[in-house]
Formats: structure tokens, sequence, C-alpha cells
């Protein structure tokens, strides 16, 4: 079976995804950038996520932090049918589905193994899919 | 003079999700820090079995600066002060 992602000699990642795995992929990027704008309530933990729970947080810390998980997931958007990725779109892709895995597991309250394994079958089923996408595109980078 | 809270070190803490590939996990810590394979590797299993692991440790600033960066590539982190 050929690999989803390969790396390049010259710098950058092939990408070998069908219509399917780009549409995974897309929807993923979709929802970060949606729960960015703070319209996927079940995420906000996630995105609010405390960097010293000991204290509040600078808000410009905050501010810093959402603009760029932001601006990965619309370069995600922008880049979701090419066939060749940079190395920092490459970065993108990775950190935006990462991003995308943990705000599913959040959303349906997947906090260790057997909760995982107890999730509904379509839920089930896209944590694998993104899962399997995170661990071909780590290979090449 | 130097206060106590600017001579404290600070740790940055990878926190362990039951989600994340592991080989995720590697390839941000090796990006973040610059550490190499066998390091993010030994931290990686580190989190995995102990539920935690620090990553990295020293000035406030710059911990928070990593924590960010951990963040937005979707690990769960954050930074508290050196035991």
């Amino acid at each position: 079976m050929a690999r989803l992602f390969a790396r390049q000699r010259g710098g950058g990642v092939l990408v070998r995804l069908n219509e399917l795995g780009r549409s995974l992929v897309l929807d993923a990027a979709r929802r970060v950038a949606t729960a960015e704008r703070g319209e996927e309530p079940a995420w906000a933990a996630l995105l609010a996520s405390p960097v010293d729970p000991s204290r509040a947080d600078d808000p410009l810390v905050t501010l810093g932090r959402q603009r760029e998980m932001a601006s990965n997931a619309e370069l995600v958007v922008l880049t979701a049918h090419e066939e060749r990725l940079t190395d920092a779109e490459a970065w993108a892709w990775l950190s935006t589905l990462q991003v995308a895995l943990r705000g599913l597991a959040d959303e349906h309250a997947v906090t260790d193994e057997d909760a995982l394994a107890a999730a509904p079958p379509e839920v089930h089923e896209r944590v694998q899919a993104l899962q399997a996408l995170l661990f071909a595109l780590a290979s090449c980078l | 003079m130097t206060s106590t809270a600017t001579q404290r070190t600070w740790d940055v803490v990878v926190w362990n999700d039951p989600v994340t590939p592991m080989s995720v996990v590697v390839v941000v810590f090796r990006r973040i820090f610059g550490y190499s394979t066998g390091r993010c590797t030994q931290l990686m299993l580190r989190v995995h079995h102990e539920g935690r692991a620090v990553v990295w440790s020293g000035r406030r600033e710059r911990a928070e600066e990593y924590c960010v960066r951990v963040q937005v590539a979707g690990l769960r982190c954050t930074v508290e002060v050196t035991a």
C-alpha cells in the first residue's frame, strides 16, 4: 500500500491522499478555524488551556496562541488539495490535525483508554482516521 | 537585587492523553526543543507511562513561550515552578 505522505528529497512532503482523506483534513481544519472563532463550545476547554494553572494567563499570550492556531488551520484549508506541501505547510497540517483530534476527544469526553473504547463507533472511527493521518505525516517530518 | 521569584526555575510539563499518537509527540518535541530523536522518545515514553514529563526547565518567560508552542501543536502542556 502506498504511503499517504512521502518525504521529498529536495524538502517538503508529497501528499497521496484520495478525496476522502483530503475531505477529512479539510473538515478538521475548518472545525479548528471555527472553534477559534468561539463557534465550537465543546472545544472551548482545549482552546483555553491554561499555560500556568496557578494564575490567570496573560491575555496577550492567549491571543497569540489563538492567532497561531487559527493561522495554521487557515493554511491547511488553503492547501488541502495540494499535491506537495512545504515543510511549514506540513507542520501546519500536523498541528491542526492534532488540535482537531484533541478537540474531538474532548467533545466526546474521551479522557482515557476506557472512554475511547466505549465511544460511539462513528467517534471511534473518526479518531482512528485522524490518528492514521497523523501517524503517516509524523513519519515524514 | 534579584528577587526570589526571578531566581526560581520553571518547568514545562507535557501531559498524557489517550488519543495522541506517540510519533506525533516525538516530532513535536524534536521540532520545538531541538532534542535528538532518542531523547524525544525517552521523554515521550515518560509522558506515556507516568502521565506527565518535564521537558524543559529554565526562565519563566522562556518556559511560557515553549508551553504555548507545544499547545499550538495540540499537546497538553503547562508550566509550573520547579519543585
